[in-house]
């Protein structure tokens, strides 16, 4: 890194354009509605600006933490799944020939160009009850049935008596599925920039000195690639915990997220100011947290996401 | 299509697999063909509806194509269709560029209150949507934004409103990339007299085209399926597919829209093949003269 | 399809301009509009709706009839209808919140005063609809739909007719086939009444009671839908559901064995409303076209099309008893008489409703 006093022009050539729309898009909105959450509210529409602290107290009660927690939990899990199935769906795009790569890029990309919520519908339309996830399963189960029946272990019911459908929506699981659903390509698109520069020669020695697949992934390949692999997470986590819609349309009746309630606040409740606290709750530790990172980074040359 | 996937899969073929031939292995073959199958298995049932005789996309009553007729026909659908991707395009123009720049800026150089810099500019990832599009929806009031400019300028707080959230998505990946870039190719460079903008362009882009890949494609698909922001943005005449669809959905999706999103499939993949087809050959006339 | 009309409703438009024209002369109370607003108002209207609301060709007869081109965009809750309209209008001129929601606009002053004058077709409404609590004298609304919320049940799977309350909010009888609806004041309102309160409590220790009750069936359903029962009801997930009538019945004309009904306790009776918010772009266009919807045959047209029940009496004596004997889209004045209108209570009874309902669902 260089100090930029020996570039300005450079310096003010990449700094100025993103910014001035930073500032000025970003910023400014932002700082309304930062104010209002240190507002109270008057009347139906109206709100005053005085100072309060009640409106992050009240995001501070239990209740709301532990709502919090469990988006958190589902977050993060959704993330893992992402991160887990996403290497390996990049490697295996960074690793194609070049005619195949772009075509591969499109066949991740290609469905989420679908409007999300038609998508959400569609997954449940193969997940219900009586959906195709299911129907796939009876006649797997059927078909199971069959063989046992023939080969003269029908009494023992080794697989239950009767079919039962799985029950695959209306509980976390589906929700964190949703999630992963909706997010993953942020996950594999970063992936793919970072091991499409992985040397290979590396991973060549490595396994030409006995290392297994494994152990070269996770001292060559995971090492050089980190940087892909963070920035997925943070572009996979943190907006998965804002998810609402996802909650709402494959959850049960316990899967209310942190986003579920701060769009009600901002919607039905009629409460900006609060809703305002609850969002401002989340920009604070992200804030501090990636700026902390960049000066401790930046105490040793780097940055906050090239740690 | 399909062949391409088999040889992909590494099928049809007898050479022993290399050591870095992963697309060759059974496992990874078997992870990367049930995330396909996972990713594609509701599209498969999404177009399926979009052919069946029945306003919800529940029970298959008939084969029919009446869906697609009423989708050509309905104006305010192809109108929306129309608005997203224009918007869509804007916004991956404008955030690519904007999501670069922040990146090398962070990369390249320390400057005061860089710390403070870094974590502003992740705040729109942070940021829940409907704070965005509330803030947005009163900054456009605040500073008396007029709602019935001409189109295609009445796009123009959509467009705004979506690069503010989308630029930082493209600055995070990109920065990914950065991180392991070797700077003494560009001292060389410079060394050898090359111009910052010769060196940017020469060396520096052509290292970031994956990540700039990347970044256009995620911010293009923020935009395009961004609903909530764009709701507290949009005007009457300024309505998105987005936004519409999550308007009719109050009374279930109906195969009207899933035709619509068939046909926006259909021609993402004729429009890519033609691309391709034609970058092949620009390469092939290119490697041959 | 109401090619014999535009005549009339040419003559009766230009008569209406002609009195404009005057009124603007002597300078009647227009001061708050736009400049040049009267003088020449673009044939155009910016119309926001609830989708598939509105009859097949209403749009385009009415620019037949008027010249004026409506551009219909559609809003999904009436939350996010208000929420958007909180900064000031975005230029739409005529919406459709639901009674309670107007009830709020009004009283947070975002509707326009609606000039009677301009709406002879008033006297088509039938007399309960004339007048309205939530709005005294009709001062900013117009009556558009109006049904009940009860319950749509699949009938070979339910025990007779679901003719309580009970049997989704006290019961492990349809365990894991049960389906709320997500808005938490409506489903606690219906808690509050099936526990025999209003359901416009605003008493503290009633609503307290209503949380308990839904936190303690929890456990027996399956999922609060998003306004999507009927298709959790059509598909078979549930086997009963809490909707709105206009949604089960859609669901009905599909499935001979989905039904709906009212429960015994008294349900809650809604009204969606037609408004001018202000600062609507065409203020006159909108009159217009609200006269026109309450108009006896475009009425009746939009009401044959979207299957609900039309307040508008000479409507419904072109239509035949097909629409006007359906008990799922009528329903008897001895069950009206035990509903009762959501009413707006109050910011603060609000809050006590949403943190009740964010406890149901974290329970």
């Amino acid at each position: 890194m260089e100090n930029w006093r020996k570039h300005p022009l450079v310096f003010w050539a990449f700094s100025l354009p993103p910014s001035f729309w930073l500032v000025f898009f970003f910023l400014v909105p932002l700082t309304l509605v930062w104010g209002y959450s240190f507002s109270e509210k008057r009347g139906i529409i109206g709100t005053e600006l005085t100072f309060t602290l009640d409106n992050y107290l009240r995001a501070l009660e239990p209740i709301y933490l532990e709502i919090l927690w469990k988006s958190l939990g589902m977050a993060a899990a959704a993330t893992a799944i992402c991160l887990v199935v996403g290497y390996p769906v990049a490697f295996a795009i960074a690793f194609a020939s070049e005619r195949l790569k772009p075509w591969l890029l499109l066949l991740v990309i290609l469905p989420f160009w679908i409007n999300i919520l038609i998508r959400t519908y569609a997954l449940i339309a193969v997940f219900r009850t009586r959906g195709y996830a299911n129907f796939a399963y009876e006649d797997l189960w059927n078909a199971a049935n069959w063989v046992l029946n023939t080969v003269g272990l029908g009494q023992l019911q080794l697989i239950g008596e009767r079919f039962e459908p799985m029950a695959l929506l209306y509980n976390n699981a589906a929700v964190v599925a949703g999630i992963v659903y909706a997010f993953f390509p942020f996950m594999v698109l970063p992936l793919y920039a970072n091991i499409e520069k992985l040397d290979r020669s590396f991973m060549e020695a490595s396994l030409d000195l006995g290392a297994g697949h494994w152990r070269t992934f996770f001292s060559v390949v995971f090492p050089l690639t980190w940087h892909g692999a963070l920035s997925g997470i943070v572009i996979v986590f943190i907006p998965a915990l804002g998810a609402f819609f996802i909650p709402e349309l494959l959850g049960g009746t316990d899967s209310q997220m942190i986003g579920n309630v701060i769009e009600r606040q901002f919607k039905s409740a009629n409460d900006w100011p609060f809703g305002a606290a609850l969002s401002f709750l989340l920009m604070y530790a992200t804030f501090f947290a990636l700026a902390l990172r960049a000066l401790v980074a930046g105490r040793k040359g780097g940055g906050a996401l090239d740690a | 299509m399909a062949g391409r996937l088999t040889s992909l899969l590494g099928f049809g073929r007898d050479e022993p697999i290399g050591p870095l031939d992963y697309g060759r292995r059974w496992w990874m073959r078997l992870i990367v063909g049930l995330t396909f199958v996972f990713l594609y298995a509701p599209i498969v049932v999404l177009i399926a509806y979009s052919f069946n005789d029945s306003r919800r996309n529940i029970v298959w009553v008939r084969f029919t194509t009446d869906w697609y007729v009423k989708a050509i026909h309905d104006q305010s659908l192809l109108v929306a269709f129309g608005n997203s991707l224009t918007i869509a395009i804007i916004n991956t123009l404008l955030s690519t560029v904007l999501g670069t720049l922040t990146a090398l800026l962070l990369w390249r150089f320390r400057f005061p209150l860089r710390p403070v810099y870094e974590g502003a500019i992740a705040l729109p990832i942070v940021i829940p949507e409907i704070c965005m599009g509330v803030a947005m929806m009163a900054f456009f009031a605040w500073i008396g934004w007029p709602n019935d400019l001409p189109w295609p300028i009445s796009l123009s707080n959509i467009v705004i409103a979506h690069v503010a959230f989308s630029f930082p998505f493209v600055a995070v990946i990109i920065r990914a990339r950065l991180a392991g870039f070797n700077r003494e190719l560009e001292d060389a460079a410079k060394d050898l007299g090359a111009t910052e903008w010769r060196t940017l362009l020469d060396i520096i882009v052509p290292y970031l085209k994956p990540a700039l890949v990347a970044g256009a494609l995620i911010s293009f698909t923020l935009s395009l399926d961004d609903f909530v922001i764009t709701f507290f943005t949009a005007g009457p005449d300024t309505i998105t597919l987005p936004v519409k669809i999550f308007s009719m959905v109050r009374f279930s999706v109906t195969p009207e829209v899933n035709a619509a999103s068939t046909v926006l499939v259909v021609i993402t993949v004729v429009t890519t093949v033609l691309a391709l087809r034609l970058q092949n050959a620009g390469q092939k006339a290119g490697s041959s003269g | 399809m109401r090619r014999h009309h535009p005549g009339r409703l040419l003559m009766e438009a230009l008569s209406r301009r002609r009195f404009m024209t005057g009124a603007a002369a002597v300078g009647v109370s227009f001061a708050a509009l736009p400049k040049g607003v009267l003088a020449a108002e673009e044939p155009k209207l910016n119309f926001y709706n609830w989708d598939t609301y509105i009859g097949e060709t209403t749009l385009a007869d009415f620019k037949e009839a008027t010249g004026i081109e409506v551009s219909m965009s559609l809003f999904a809750d009436n939350a996010e209808l208000f929420a958007r309209f909180k900064e000031g209008n975005p230029g739409f001129d005529v919406i459709v919140p639901t009674n309670d929601y107007a009830e709020r606009m009004i009283k947070a002053g975002i509707l326009e005063e609606l000039d009677h004058s301009k709406i002879p077709n008033m006297k088509n409404l039938a007399p309960a609809f004339q007048d309205a609590a939530f709005d005294p004298g009709r001062k900013h609304t117009m009556p558009y739909m109006w049904g009940t919320m009860g319950l749509g049940y699949r009938k070979s799977k339910v025990d007779g007719v679901p003719g309580s309350w009970k049997a989704v909010l006290e019961s492990d009888k349809y365990k894991g086939r049960i389906a709320l609806l997500s808005e938490g004041r409506t489903m606690l309102g219906m808690a509050a009444k099936y526990l025999g309160y209003s359901l416009n409590t605003g008493k503290a220790e009633e609503i307290k009671a209503a949380e308990e009750l839904l936190i303690k069936q929890k456990p027996n359903i399956k999922v609060f839908a998003q306004d999507n029962g009927q298709d959790l009801l059509l598909s078979g997930e549930v086997d009963i559901t809490v909707e709105w009538n206009g949604d089960i019945l859609q669901v009905m004309a599909e499935d001979d064995d989905l039904s709906y009904v009212v429960p015994q306790e008294g349900s809650l009776l809604w009204q969606d409303t037609l408004c001018i918010p202000k600062g609507a772009p065409h203020p006159d266009n909108a009159h217009k076209f609200i006269n026109y919807i309450l108009d006896a045959k475009a009425g009746a047209a939009i009401a044959d099309f979207i299957q609900y029940a039309t307040p508008n009496a000479a409507a419904r004596k072109l239509l035949g008893p097909d629409y006007n004997n359906n008990p799922a889209i009528f329903p008897t004045d001895e069950t009206i008489a035990r509903c009762e209108p959501q009413t707006y209570q109050g910011e603060a009874v609000q809050r006590l409703y949403e943190e009740a309902w964010t406890r149901v669902q974290a329970a």
